[in-house]
C-alpha cells in the first residue's frame, strides 16, 4: 500500500512536470503538422471558407513543378557547403583556442558575437557590406574585386554562404571547444611516448573522440540550412529572380503571396519529410563512429 | 505503464482530431465571413451610445508603403482631439509583403476593424463581402469624386481613397535642360535621349532591381499603356482563354521594355541596390531617368531639398501614353465589426480634418483626394503632373491592378523576367510561365 501511493506520488509528480512541455508540443507542434497534412489534401487559397479536396494532386505537382526544384536544388546545395565549411572551420578555430594561446577568451567571444545577432539582422549586415562597404575598399585601394556577391545568379549563392558561415561558426566552434577539453590528457601522454606525431594524435586521438561533438554539429548544420529562410528574407529577398530561393522562401511565397495554401502546406509536408530522412540518416551513420569510454 | 498508455492514447485522439479540425472551421469560418446588413445595423444600433460616452478601442491592421510610416501618430493626435474615448491600437506591416498574408490570417481568426491597404484590395477583399459598406456615409461628400469608382463595387462604396501617388519617368531636370533634352514622346525619340546620355557618359536609368517589386511595377507601367488602355478588360480575356501573354504582341513589348531599361542601368549593381541609393543616384546626376513612383520623391527631397526633377509617361509604342496615377492610401472597414459608429468617427475625423490631412500629404509627398485639401510640400514635379492632368493624359493604375492581381501574379512574373534579363531563362519561356499563372491572376 505505501509502495503503491509512494508509485502514484511519483507518477503524479512525472505528470505534472511533463503535461505543460506536452501540452505546448502539442498545441504548437503536433496539431498544425497534422492541420498541414489535411490542408494539403485539398486547393485551399488560404482565404475562402471552403477547401476543395484534392487527394495527393499536390504531391503529384511537386514532382513537375519547377521552381519547386530549383528551390531544393539551391537548398541542398547550400546545405552541403555550410555542413562542409562550417564544421572545418569551426574544428579549426576550436584546435586553436584549445592550443593555449594568448588572449583566447577574446578571439572566442568575437567569434562568438554574430551568433547573438538574429539572421534578419546578419543579411541586412551582409547586404551592406557587399553593396556598399567592400565596394568601398576597391576604391581606396585601387582594386577591382566583385564584391557585389549578391547581383548575380552566379555569386549569390558563395555570397549566402559567406553571410551564414560568418554568423554560426561561433556556435558550432563551442560546441567542438568543449569536446575538446573533455578529451583525457593521459591518452595524448600515452600516444606521446609512443612516438606518435602531431597530426597521427589528431587523427587517431582527437577526431574519433569527437566524434558526439561531430553528430551534434553535422546534424545540427544540416537542419539549420535546410531551413534557411530569414536570411533570404532580408538579404536577397530569394533573388535576382529566384536563384537565391530556399525551399521554405517557396513554400511562404507559394502558400501566403501566391495564394496556393493546399500546394504549399504539400510542400512543407514534403520538407518534413526530408529533413526526418536526413536526421535518421546522418543520426545512423554517425553514431556507428562515435566512441564510447 | 497505465500512464504511458493513457499518454500515447491522449496524443493519438489529438492527432485524429487535428485533422478533422478543418471541417469544423468551414462552417465557422462561413458565417464569419458573410456579410450581413442586418446584423451590421444591430450592431451599429447597439453601439450609438456606448461609443458616445465608453472608451472603444478599435483595431487597425495598416499596410503601409515605404513613405507612409509614421501617419498613424498623425491620425491617433488628430482623433484624440475630436474623440479622446476612441483608441486605435496599430499594426502596421508592409503592403507589398506582409498586408495580404495578415488579411489571410485574419480572415481565419476575425478581421480588425478598420483596414488600411491600397485601392486594389477593395476588389480582393471587397468581393468576398469582408467589408463593410460605406455607401450614403456623410464623411463619403469630403471625398474627391474621381476616388470613388475604384473603390466601389455593385453600386456600393467600400473604401476612402485618402491620396494617390503619380508613376511615370521621373527625370533629372538638370541634365536635360543643361544638354538640351526634349522630353521623348515616343519609343524613337526615347531612344535618341538614351543614346544623348549614353554619349555623355550618363547612365541613362536608375533602377534597384533587388527591389523585385521595382520589376513587378514599371512592367505593370508599361502594360497599362499599351494593353489596358486599349483593352481594359485583358485580364478577364485572359482568363477565359481569349488572350494570352505569349500571343500578345504588346504585352510581349511591355517586358522587353525592361531589357532595354536594364541595358541601359548599372548592370552589375542593380540587383545589389536598394531603393534609397538608387533615388539618391538620380538625385547626385549619376543617373538621368528613374522610372517609378511618387514614393520616390521623399528620397529624392532627403537627399537635396532643392533637387529639381519632372516626370513624363514612359513612350508606348503608338505614342499616346499617359501618366498612371494609382489610388494609394485606402481606408476600409470591416463587414462585422460591433464598434461601426466608432469606426465611422474615425473616417470622419480623418476626412474632414483638413490639418491632419495637408501634414499627411505634405509628409508622405503624394496628391490629395480629399476636397479642398491641396498639398503644399515643395513638389518640383508638380507643374508637370498638373500639364498632365490638365490635357486629361492620365490613367488610373487600377485599371491594370484590378485585373492582374500582385500577389501571386505579378509578383512571380516580375521574378521570371529578372531571371530572363540575366540571361538564364528565355522571354518566351517567361510569357509561357506567366500564362500558366492564370489561375492565380484574379484578384
Amino acid at each position: 500500500m505505501k509502495r503503491r501511493s509512494r508509485s502514484s506520488i511519483m507518477t503524479a509528480q512525472y505528470v505534472s512536470l511533463v503535461l505543460p512541455g506536452m501540452i505546448i508540443f502539442t498545441i504548437a507542434l503536433i496539431i498544425p503538422m497534422f492541420l498541414a497534412f489535411r490542408y494539403s489534401l485539398t486547393s485551399w487559397n488560404g482565404m475562402t471558407p471552403e477547401k476543395p479536396f484534392v487527394g495527393l494532386e499536390n504531391y503529384k505537382k511537386l514532382f513537375t513543378d519547377a521552381n519547386a526544384k530549383d528551390a531544393w536544388i539551391f537548398t541542398i546545395k547550400f546545405t552541403i557547403l555550410n555542413t562542409v565549411i562550417q564544421n572545418v572551420l569551426a574544428l579549426f578555430f576550436a584546435v586553436i583556442l584549445d592550443s593555449g594561446i594568448k588572449l583566447q577568451k577574446l578571439y572566442r567571444t568575437i567569434l562568438f558575437i554574430p551568433c547573438l545577432i538574429s539572421a534578419i539582422v546578419a543579411g541586412f549586415i551582409w547586404m551592406k557590406m557587399y553593396s556598399n562597404i567592400l565596394p568601398a575598399i576597391n576604391d581606396f585601394l585601387g582594386t577591382k574585386i566583385n564584391f557585389l556577391l549578391f547581383g548575380s545568379q552566379e555569386t549569390v549563392l558563395p555570397g549566402l554562404v559567406i553571410a551564414n558561415n560568418w554568423q554560426w561558426i561561433g556556435y558550432w566552434m563551442l560546441i567542438y571547444l568543449a569536446a575538446l577539453q573533455s578529451i583525457p590528457v593521459d591518452l595524448y601522454e600515452s600516444a606521446k611516448v609512443d612516438g606518435a606525431s602531431a597530426i597521427r594524435k589528431f587523427i587517431n586521438i582527437t577526431l574519433p573522440m569527437l566524434a558526439p561533438a561531430m553528430t551534434i554539429c553535422i546534424v545540427g548544420i544540416t537542419t539549420g540550412s535546410l531551413k534557411v529562410y530569414d536570411l533570404m528574407v532580408s538579404s536577397t529577398g530569394g533573388g535576382p529572380g529566384r536563384a537565391s530561393t530556399s525551399i521554405i522562401y517557396s513554400i511562404y511565397t507559394t502558400a501566403i503571396s501566391g495564394r496556393q495554401y493546399g500546394y504549399g502546406s504539400a510542400m512543407s509536408i514534403s520538407l518534413v519529410a526530408a529533413l526526418l530522412v536526413v536526421a535518421v540518416i546522418q543520426l545512423k551513420v554517425l553514431r556507428k563512429r562515435e566512441v564510447q569510454l | 505503464m497505465k500512464s504511458k498508455k493513457i499518454a500515447a492514447l491522449a496524443l493519438a485522439l489529438t492527432m485524429i482530431t487535428s485533422i478533422g479540425a478543418g471541417c469544423g472551421t468551414n462552417s465557422g469560418s462561413t458565417a464569419s465571413t458573410t456579410s450581413s446588413d442586418s446584423s451590421a445595423q444591430q450592431s451599429t444600433a447597439a453601439s450609438t451610445t456606448a461609443a458616445d460616452s465608453e472608451k472603444v478601442t478599435l483595431k487597425v491592421l495598416a499596410g503601409q508603403s515605404t513613405t507612409d510610416a509614421g501617419t498613424e501618430d498623425m491620425i491617433d493626435k488628430a482623433l484624440a482631439k475630436k474623440y479622446p474615448n476612441i483608441t486605435l491600437e496599430w499594426e502596421c506591416v508592409d503592403w507589398g509583403k506582409d498586408f495580404q498574408p495578415k488579411m489571410q490570417q485574419y480572415m481565419q481568426s476575425g478581421l480588425p476593424d478598420i483596414m488600411i491597404g491600397k485601392a486594389q484590395d477593395v476588389a480582393t477583399y471587397g468581393s468576398k463581402g469582408l467589408l463593410g459598406d460605406m455607401t450614403g456615409k456623410p464623411y463619403l461628400d469630403n471625398v474627391l469624386d474621381a476616388a470613388k469608382p475604384g473603390v466601389t463595387i455593385g453600386g456600393k462604396t467600400y473604401g476612402i481613397v485618402y491620396n494617390a501617388l503619380y508613376q511615370g519617368v521621373y527625370y533629372n531636370r538638370k541634365i536635360f535642360a543643361d544638354n538640351n533634352i526634349a522630353i521623348p514622346k515616343t519609343q524613337d525619340e526615347l531612344k535618341a535621349v538614351i543614346e544623348k546620355l549614353k554619349s555623355l557618359k550618363i547612365t541613362p536609368f536608375a533602377t534597384h532591381f533587388l527591389d523585385t517589386w521595382s520589376i513587378g511595377n514599371i512592367t505593370m507601367q508599361f502594360a497599362i499603356n499599351d494593353v489596358f488602355n486599349k483593352t481594359p478588360d485583358w485580364g478577364d480575356k485572359f482568363r477565359k482563354g481569349e488572350v494570352s501573354f505569349s500571343t500578345s504582341p504588346e504585352y510581349r513589348k511591355a517586358y522587353e521594355y525592361n531589357k532595354l531599361i536594364y541595358d541601359n542601368t548599372w548592370k552589375n549593381e542593380t540587383f545589389s541596390l536598394e531603393q534609397t541609393e538608387c533615388d539618391a543616384r538620380l538625385v547626385k546626376g549619376k543617373a538621368a531617368m528613374k522610372v517609378s513612383g511618387s514614393w520616390s520623391i521623399q528620397n529624392f527631397l532627403d537627399v537635396d531639398e532643392n533637387a529639381d526633377f519632372g516626370i513624363f509617361p514612359f513612350p508606348n509604342q503608338t505614342g499616346d501614353s499617359k501618366l498612371i496615377f494609382e489610388p494609394n492610401i485606402t481606408f476600409m472597414k470591416s463587414a462585422n465589426s460591433p464598434n461601426q459608429d466608432a469606426i465611422d468617427k474615425v473616417f470622419e475625423v480623418v476626412t474632414s480634418d483638413k490639418d491632419l490631412a495637408l501634414e499627411i500629404f505634405n509628409f508622405t509627398k503624394t496628391a490629395s483626394m480629399i476636397k479642398g485639401v491641396t498639398p503644399t510640400f515643395k513638389n518640383p514635379s508638380q507643374k508637370d503632373i498638373d500639364k498632365y492632368v490638365a490635357d486629361g493624359k492620365i490613367v488610373d493604375a487600377n485599371t491594370g491592378n484590378t485585373q492582374l492581381v500582385w500577389g501571386g501574379f505579378q509578383e512571380e512574373n516580375a521574378k521570371d523576367i529578372a531571371a530572363w534579363l540575366q540571361g538564364k531563362i528565355k522571354i518566351e519561356n517567361v510569357l509561357k510561365l506567366s500564362d500558366s499563372r492564370k489561375a492565380n491572376s484574379k484578384p
